[in-house]
């Protein structure tokens, strides 16, 4: 009887082993796991804004329901700190050693270009959201590559035309000396010669500057109606701080190139009326976006900023058009992505024009509140307008985008 | 181009000299007394500067307070960094006392940035010098006026220290010889430690009063450290006067500079001290023989 058992036993670990193996075996394409990645500043300049955009795309895959293709989806996160020379290797260790099937984000103008390098090398795709540069949907267009929720052209357009109509027609620049801000410079000036205005002036100034006293006392004796400050971070504070100091700021207006809640959170009453354009903001009223607002609240105690909410949407619209092909295959995504409109709550109706891969969608003016204006805690800026898709980027005609074949 | 722009920038260059002068003071008592080259010294400025955020924000909501208590802290911080830490490297070669000041700013902006986080903190000019005054050809902000005042103050304040008093005269000796002064029965390492303190709350006091103009952030210090030591080199190694008279003159070469041609304007000052250095290889008051 003891035999009996003991080869019962047996038998029964061997079927079982049996049915694991059978259920392990891949049967085609779909076992392979869709494989999501970010590659994003966790520890560089822009990492206060940037850095949560992993959470944003681990929380777009949970609110997917994280299966795809009958398997789990998978996630992974990198640091590009912030430099394109880390950015190339690890998108080319992402693609060929993580075998990841998309990269997202990537901020810094010559990072993203790296990662759309290599994209096209290995032929998977790459959606660029922290990257501004119209080089993506530009000369350095391809077919691998996307580009999400804003560029420089759109930042600079969208509030150059409003506040040339609004704020008025005589403007003075300061420009951070460096690629970035030579790019907003021509989209800036380009806005404000189309509405007909004038340039009184325009200072390029060194990356680092701390003190911009004497460029604020130039542009003060211009006397223009508009101040426009194209630079970010420490220089942007410093530049506002003493044009508030100077008296500018009684007697014009000041529009930013790029303003988040974090960098409101931090330095107070600084910006304080003050305009920028903003792909997004966490009191906008688009299908999904108080939800998304809500369990971001709960989770991390404070709001997205609108780079957040761009990665959300674009892991979200990658995973649905994986879905609506049922396959992961490279081509077969890209062209279920090319002329595909959604309204989400990002873009309501969000586009991704075929002819450069820019996703467009319309922008917002945001006007920065005084402090006592500032009821809920966060709500730094109030929607002014909003600018038509149309109107806020360029003409996919005129980008110089000639995109290649796979 | 009118006259009015041109002589308002001329004396914006002198306020922005002013916190040069601070800074550069600093760095170079340190210098001609301890021979250390401190690379933290920008970071100790930074430090200036949060420490009066947080006296502003957490302990009493008063500039003045902060004005005169965040030097203090900063200068006892100094006093407790040379003795514990920085008196160990004064035998070894010059470049520990580099890679060790250097270690010591970047341990000093990463805890900032990991307290503070990286997008700095608010700080406001305080409300009884909001405003600008009428100088005749410009109006002028009323706070940068009382910045230049505190340090011509402070400039003078050191200089009438090192010059008038005994303590200062043994600094001065221990600056040519500090084994002879030594020698002499004076406690030599206690005012080592003097020295290092009244440079670091110099630069504290720098890091106070740059705060309300200035985005207050872990880096705010790395910009300035490099132009103060063009103002160090121009001025003469380890001289007073040199580093007053060095920081005023950075500060009216980057507004002459942004006059005649803006991109120009930072590169300016290298130019002037590479040039400088060829005709007067010591800098301006630098003396023969020393740190040589």
């Amino acid at each position: 009887m003891k035999k009996i058992y003991t080869f019962l036993r047996v038998t029964r670990v061997l079927v079982l082993i049996a049915a694991f193996s059978l259920m392990m075996v891949p049967t085609g394409q779909a076992a392979e796991p869709v494989k999501v990645s970010v590659l994003t500043d966790m520890s560089g300049p822009y990492a206060g804004i940037t850095a949560a955009n992993v959470e944003a795309a681990k929380l777009a895959i949970e609110d997917f329901g994280g299966k795809l293709l009958g398997q789990d989806i998978e996630f992974v996160a990198r640091d590009n700190m912030c430099k394109a020379d880390v950015a190339n290797q690890k998108a080319k260790e992402l693609y060929e050693k993580e075998k990841v099937d998309v990269i997202f984000d990537c901020p810094n103008s010559a990072a993203g270009l790296a990662v759309s390098n290599q994209a096209l090398l290995h032929k998977r795709l790459f959606v660029s959201i922290g990257s501004g540069t119209t080089r993506h949907t530009g000369p350095d267009c391809n077919r691998y590559t996307f580009d999400w929720a804003y560029n420089d052209y759109m930042m600079a357009t969208a509030v150059g035309l409003w506040a040339a109509e609004n704020l008025g027609k005589r403007w003075y620049t300061i420009t951070a000396d460096y690629a970035w801000g030579h790019d907003l410079f021509e989209h800036f000036t380009h806005a404000l010669k189309s509405k007909g205005g004038t340039l009184l002036g325009n200072d390029m100034v060194a990356l680092g500057t701390s003190d911009f006293s004497p460029y604020i006392i130039k542009a003060k004796n211009a006397d223009p109606d508009v101040l426009v400050l194209l630079n970010a971070g420490k220089d942007a504070v410093n530049a506002t701080k003493q044009a508030r100091e100077f008296g500018l700021k009684k007697t014009a207006k000041i529009i930013h190139a790029l303003l988040f809640i974090e960098g409101i959170k931090a330095v107070g009453d600084v910006f304080a009326d003050d305009y920028v354009t903003g792909a997004w903001y966490w009191k906008s009223k688009n299908p999904g976006s108080r939800e998304f607002v809500n369990k971001w609240q709960t989770k991390f105690n404070k709001p997205p900023n609108w780079m957040n909410a761009a990665t959300y949407s674009a892991v979200t619209q990658y995973l649905k058009a994986v879905d609506r092909v049922g396959s992961k295959a490279p081509e077969a995504v890209i062209k279920a992505l090319e002329g595909h409109t959604f309204n989400d709550l990002l873009a309501d109706p969000g586009y991704i024009r075929p002819e450069d891969h820019m996703q467009v969608g319309s922008a917002y003016i945001l006007r920065a509140k005084k402090s006592k204006e500032v009821t809920e805690a966060w709500d730094f800026f109030e929607i002014i307008d909003e600018i038509p898709a149309e109107k806020a980027y360029m003409d996919a005609a005129k980008t110089d985008c000639e995109m290649g074949g796979f | 181009m009118n006259a009015q722009l041109v002589l308002t920038q001329l004396f914006n260059g002198l306020i922005l000299g002013s916190i040069y002068v601070l800074l550069s003071l600093g760095l170079s008592i340190i210098f001609g007394m301890l021979g250390v080259i401190n690379f933290a010294h920008g970071a100790f400025y930074m430090l200036g500067a949060y420490v009066a955020y947080t006296i502003v924000t957490y302990v009493f909501p008063n500039f003045w307070l902060a004005l005169f208590l965040a030097p203090i802290i900063m200068a006892l911080f100094g006093a407790a960094c040379e003795f514990f830490l920085l008196r160990r490297l004064y035998k070894l070669p010059i470049i520990y006392n580099v890679l060790f000041t250097f270690g010591l700013m970047l341990v000093f902006q990463d805890s900032m940035r990991m307290i503070f986080g990286s997008m700095g903190v608010p700080f406001n000019t305080p409300e009884s010098l909001v405003g600008a005054v009428n100088l005749g050809f410009t109006y002028y902000p009323t706070y940068r006026l009382f910045m230049i005042i505190v340090t011509a103050l402070c400039s003078l304040g050191v200089w009438l220290f090192l010059t008038r008093t005994r303590l200062g005269a043994i600094i001065r000796a221990g600056t040519d010889n500090s084994a002879m002064v030594d020698a002499l029965g004076i406690n030599i390492s206690r005012i080592f430690t003097l020295v290092f303190a009244l440079g670091i709350g110099l630069a504290g006091l720098a890091g106070v009063l740059a705060a309300p103009i200035q985005n207050v952030t872990h880096l705010m210090g790395m910009d300035f450290l490099i132009d103060c030591f063009v103002v160090v080199v121009i001025g003469g190694m380890g001289s007073i006067a040199g580093s007053i008279i060095g920081g005023l003159i950075v500060g009216q070469i980057i507004a002459a500079g942004i006059i005649i041609w803006p991109p120009i304007a930072n590169t300016l000052i290298y130019l002037f001290m590479a040039t400088f250095l060829l005709i007067r290889p010591r800098g301006l008051f630098g003396r023969e023989g020393f740190h040589e």
